[in-house]
């Protein structure tokens, strides 16, 4: 059984499945263990931390190979962010002197067997030293591409939802800010309704639409806005043509002065918070 | 040993400096002997986090000639007020604001721990960050598509005020007027007129008695609204730019068979830093262009466009055979001056497969600061996600980067400069500690970087001054200070101040001390930035020439030997790295051009005059880490006899990232190993590497391809080409047993440059 930590959400595998490692790990040793015990925990909490506030999504995508030779993976602005905040660590910087200078052979590196047990090619084929316990690892985000998206459940949230809080939103606007910006706005939430309604929008960009829209009427301005930067990076090609207004109504209604906000709370209130129960 | 490299990489983290020596000769004439001159690698804006900048001016001495910043080195005299300045000597009395000044009140500036401390500093109107996107609309339709839709992204990253501003070019240039009313209005050039700034102005309507409309400039410091109608607020604007974005359709001009798109490259950007020069002088802006192919017409222009002219190749340029190469350059560096005089960066993302005139158009970024960023196509994850990381913040959540910034260095009376050599320009600043001889960019004790990051660093090189027969006192020690002012992202003016102190010694009675203070890694990067300055204006093999008389002449000057007995040679553990190092900077791209076009040459060399010391030195010599089921990864020789079969590699080159797994490796993952219960510690040691690799893809800018091969994989031939070809064809046999993988090449191996290295130094003729 997997412990509960209050702040995963369900489509954060990579995460759990890292708890659940975790948590084996105590007893483990090992060869690894300088590199997993030493920094990856430290990066992991963060991560846990960063999706739990802004619920950008962790994942990394292939990057477009037709396009660019060798281009490289492309990561999600989730990882993108947390990577950032982190001090770069040196790591992987050592070098081996050559050892012509000390007059010594060539040395093979260390811990290999000595080629009296040799791993010929041409012998059939042995399989690899199975005995060997190493440490979990975590899974890595490459991996999880595929998990990540076989476990996206369909958003529970209707466009309704959204857009009520979205438009709740607007309606508060409209008492201070220009009018022609509000038309600006609505507009592209209108656009943003008819892509959702006709199923232009992926599962992922629908839920943490609905999250941006309960953040925002939660007023928690920095968490919806973080929330529209990671929806306009990883998906800006669903997103680009509205995700502006929805910026705008993020920066406009921020302005508002908090009376303007409290009398129009009477508003649509946000639904149950389904996404922190689904599992 | 362990101690010195605590010292070395103390410093580093502190101050950003890494010098080559840290105890200094105490005599020209010994300094020139010490063949590696007295240098630095200065990373003006390194990462402090737990530096707090504090929120007054700095205290600077009172000589006119001198005005160096109050520092822990400096001689405070707590009763009487006053304090000696460490570089001339001169006692200054506090002001005002420090009489409470005591052994036990001291202020941040003279404690030891902040030897970098930065300032907050009011001084003229704070001036919003300027983006100016200058774009390519000759693309193919999905590259424009994709660029579109980065630059729609980007307005998310900007810092909310920031101006943003709009150019397209074509045949034409558009320069678009970015207004909140709906309609959309542009002023369109022709590609092919050169135009004065001033007519660039006018025409613009951006000249005061012809457009009364026009708003604020910095001479007005009261009035916030620095916009024009070309550079706008990105919250007032982001709707119709990103509306404006979606509806730029590719060049409508026919293209004939048989040509290239009319691309006027040269008059866009000549717009854009008119355009910025006018309006906002001396203000942090970063010019941005998107560019998907050479200059085609018009000044600036790099090839014709009839396609059956190729653009000029190395062999063109060797022949003097490249027709626009000289007058292009020209153009562009005049641009770019003009752009570094304004404080204005250039950063270029080209994105093609074929050239795009990088050569021509490098110093726009080079004299400026700015990026260089080269791809395939705008439709890739490297550009989007370099791109992205332009916007990237640091752990306080504000943007890593910084304009405008003026780099001042003052040092004490046994030291001259000698130069710099990194992303700047010079600003002729004449002075006492101005040497004459010239290294890098020389004859100033002042350099103008446009636009710097964390990672900026640049190569400052002194000479010693003192003479012999006058020698230093001992146990004195000499002092250098760096002073950087420059806006910083939050548009505050900072001033960093980082003074630093190392030990004179004499150089016949304390060689050893001299020698175990030797930094083997920045003096080979420092080594490396002389010779990639040199490569920029002399023949390719004159340069590699002159690194190896200088490695010679250390080998000799540091090594033990006997007269004429090779075998005899030995290096001390603090230069044991420096001849590999030299090794395989002689064989790296940024010295050799075979098989680079002119562009990639360009480019490469952009990035290793600007990265700090761990980047540069992974570009000289890539790191290389085994991965084995007999321990934790561990760094191995980037030598051949490191390729066997149960191993898998990772190779980081700076600009690739090379997995290969070993042949029994591949097998074993051909046969699924991986994917049975009872093998898992296998499909961890096939993760592992993975993981490695990707901690570094997401921190590293730009972005570095990324190749995942295995032995016989073509794509082997990345770290192949890169690894010590210690065995060959030519003597695969005499090795006797199978370790590694022979390199098909009649290249010098590591071994043979040793050899005659040791043979050179140990021989009493040179």
């Amino acid at each position: 059984m997997v412990p509960r930590n209050p702040c995963i959400r369900v489509w954060f595998p990579k995460i759990l499945s890292f708890a659940r490692q975790k948590n084996g790990r105590s007893s483990e040793r090992t060869d690894y263990g300088i590199t997993c015990s030493k920094w990856r925990p430290r990066k992991w909490k963060l991560s846990c931390d960063l999706a739990g506030s802004t619920m950008a999504e962790s994942y990394v995508k292939p990057g477009n190979q037709e396009k660019g030779w060798n281009d490289p993976p492309q990561f999600s602005y989730g990882l993108q962010t947390q990577a950032q905040g982190v001090q770069k660590r040196n790591f992987l910087n050592k070098r081996v002197p050559p050892p012509q200078l000390d007059g010594s052979q060539v040395s093979l590196p260390s811990g290999a067997p000595l080629p009296a047990k040799p791993l010929s090619p041409t012998l059939p084929l042995a399989p690899p030293p199975s005995t060997v316990v190493l440490p979990a690892r975590r899974l890595s985000a490459v991996d999880c591409t595929a998990l990540s998206a076989s476990t996206h459940t369909e958003c529970e949230a209707t466009i309704e939802d959204v857009m009520g809080l979205l438009d709740w939103a607007l309606t508060a606007c409209r008492t201070t800010v220009k009018r022609q910006v509000c038309d600006e706005v609505s507009k592209r939430l209108t656009l943003f309704q008819e892509m959702w309604i006709s199923g232009k929008l992926s599962s992922p960009v629908k839920k943490r639409m609905y999250y941006l829209a309960e953040e925002l009427k939660k007023q928690n301005w920095d968490s919806a806005d973080e929330t529209h930067r990671s929806l306009i990076v990883d998906y800006v090609n669903e997103v680009s043509q509205w995700m502006v207004g929805v910026k705008r109504l993020i920066a406009e209604t921020r302005n508002l002065p908090t009376e303007v906000l409290n009398a129009e709370v009477e508003g649509p209130s946000p639904k149950e918070d389904t996404t922190q129960n689904t599992q | 040993m362990a101690t010195y490299q605590e010292f070395i990489q103390q410093n580093e983290d502190r101050d950003g400096v890494r010098f080559s020596w840290n105890v200094w000769p105490s005599s020209r004439l010994e300094a020139t002997r010490m063949v590696v001159p007295l240098s630095c690698l200065f990373t003006p804006m390194k990462e402090r986090p737990d530096l707090p900048p504090v929120q007054y001016e700095p205290v600077l001495c009172s000589r006119p000639t001198c005005k160096a910043v109050l520092n822990p080195l400096c001689q405070v005299d707590y009763r009487a007020k006053l304090w000696a300045c460490n570089f001339c000597f001169q006692r200054n009395p506090f002001p005002p604001a420090y009489a409470g000044i005591s052994e036990g009140n001291q202020p941040a500036e003279l404690m030891p721990q902040f030897s970098t401390i930065e300032y907050i500093v009011q001084r003229g109107p704070q001036t919003p960050l300027i983006f100016l996107y200058v774009v390519d609309i000759c693309l193919e339709e999905e590259d424009l598509q994709a660029l579109k839709e980065s630059l729609q992204m980007s307005l998310s990253l900007l810092p909310p005020n920031a101006l943003v501003g709009l150019i397209t070019f074509g045949r034409m240039v558009q320069v678009h007027e970015l207004s909140c009313e709906g309609i959309s209005k542009s002023y369109v050039f022709r590609g092919t007129k050169d135009l004065s700034a001033k007519q660039i102005q006018e025409m613009l309507g951006l000249t005061k008695p012809a457009a009364p409309i026009q708003q604020g400039r910095p001479a007005q410091p009261q009035d916030h609204s620095f916009s024009s109608r070309f550079l706008q607020p990105v919250h007032k604007i982001d709707m119709n730019l990103t509306d404006l974005l979606s509806e730029l359709q590719r060049d409508p001009w026919p293209v004939p068979q048989g040509k290239r798109p009319l691309r006027s490259t040269g008059i866009a950007l000549s717009i854009a830093v008119g355009l910025l020069e006018g309006t906002l002088p001396n203000t942090g802006a970063r010019v941005m262009l998107f560019t998907g192919g050479p200059p085609t017409q018009g000044p600036g222009m790099v090839v014709g466009d009839e396609l059956k002219t190729p653009i000029r190749s190395w062999h063109d340029i060797e022949k003097d055979n490249a027709k626009h190469l000289k007058k292009a350059t020209k153009y562009y560096e005049a641009l770019a001056s003009r752009s570094a005089v304004n404080g204005h960066c250039i950063d270029i993302y080209a994105c093609a497969l074929d050239q795009t005139g990088l050569l021509e158009m490098k110093c726009c970024s080079n004299l400026t600061g700015g990026h260089i960023v080269m791809g395939d196509s705008f439709n890739t994850s490297l550009f989007k996600q370099t791109f992205q990381r332009v916007f990237s913040k640091d752990y306080n959540g504000e943007f890593r980067m910084a304009f405008g910034g003026e780099l001042e260095v003052k040092t004490s009376r046994e030291l001259k400069i000698s130069g710099a050599i990194g992303p700047c320009v010079s600003l002729n600043a004449k002075g006492p500690c101005v040497s004459e001889t010239e290294l890098g960019l020389g004859g100033t004790s002042q350099w103008k970087i446009c636009g710097i990051n964390q990672f900026t660093t640049l190569g400052m090189y002194f000479e010693v001054v003192n003479q012999h027969n006058a020698p230093v006192p001992q146990g004195s020690r000499g002092a250098i200070q760096f002073i950087t002012q420059y806006q910083h992202s939050s548009t505050q003016k900072r001033i960093r101040v980082t003074t630093v102190a190392r030990n004179w010694a004499d150089a016949q009675s304390q060689i050893q001390h001299i020698e175990a203070a030797f930094d083997q890694e920045a003096a080979a990067v420092l080594m490396a930035r002389l010779g990639v300055f040199r490569a920029e204006s002399e023949e390719g093999p004159d340069v590699l020439r002159w690194l190896d008389r200088q490695l010679i002449r250390l080998c000799q000057k540091f090594g033990q030997f006997h007269k004429d007995d090779p075998n005899s040679f030995r290096l001390s553990e603090s230069f044991s790295l420096y001849p590999q190092f030299m090794f395989h900077l002689r064989r790296s791209p940024f010295l050799q051009v075979f098989n680079n076009s002119p562009d990639e040459s360009s480019y490469y060399r952009h990035h290793f005059v600007r990265q700090d010391l761990t980047q540069s030195l992974i570009m000289i010599q890539p790191i290389l880490y085994s991965y084995s089921f007999y321990g934790p990864p561990e760094p191995v020789l980037l030598d051949s006899s490191s390729i066997l079969p149960d191993r898998i590699l990772l190779m980081d080159t700076f600009f690739q990232l090379v997995i290969y797994h070993g042949e029994t490796i591949a097998q074993w993952r051909k046969a699924g190993y991986q994917e049975m219960t009872e093998y898992e510690n296998f499909k961890q040691l096939l993760q592992a590497p993975l993981d490695d690799a990707q901690e570094i893809l997401q921190t590293r800018f730009p972005m570095p391809r990324y190749v995942d091969t295995e032995h016989g994989g073509s794509q082997a031939r990345f770290l192949l080409s890169k690894v010590n070809p210690s065995q060959t064809h030519n003597n695969l046999y005499a090795w006797g047993q199978e370790t590694g993988a022979p390199i098909l090449t009649d290249d010098v191996s590591l071994q043979v440059f040793m050899d005659h290295l040791k043979k050179l130094a140990v021989s009493s003729a040179s």
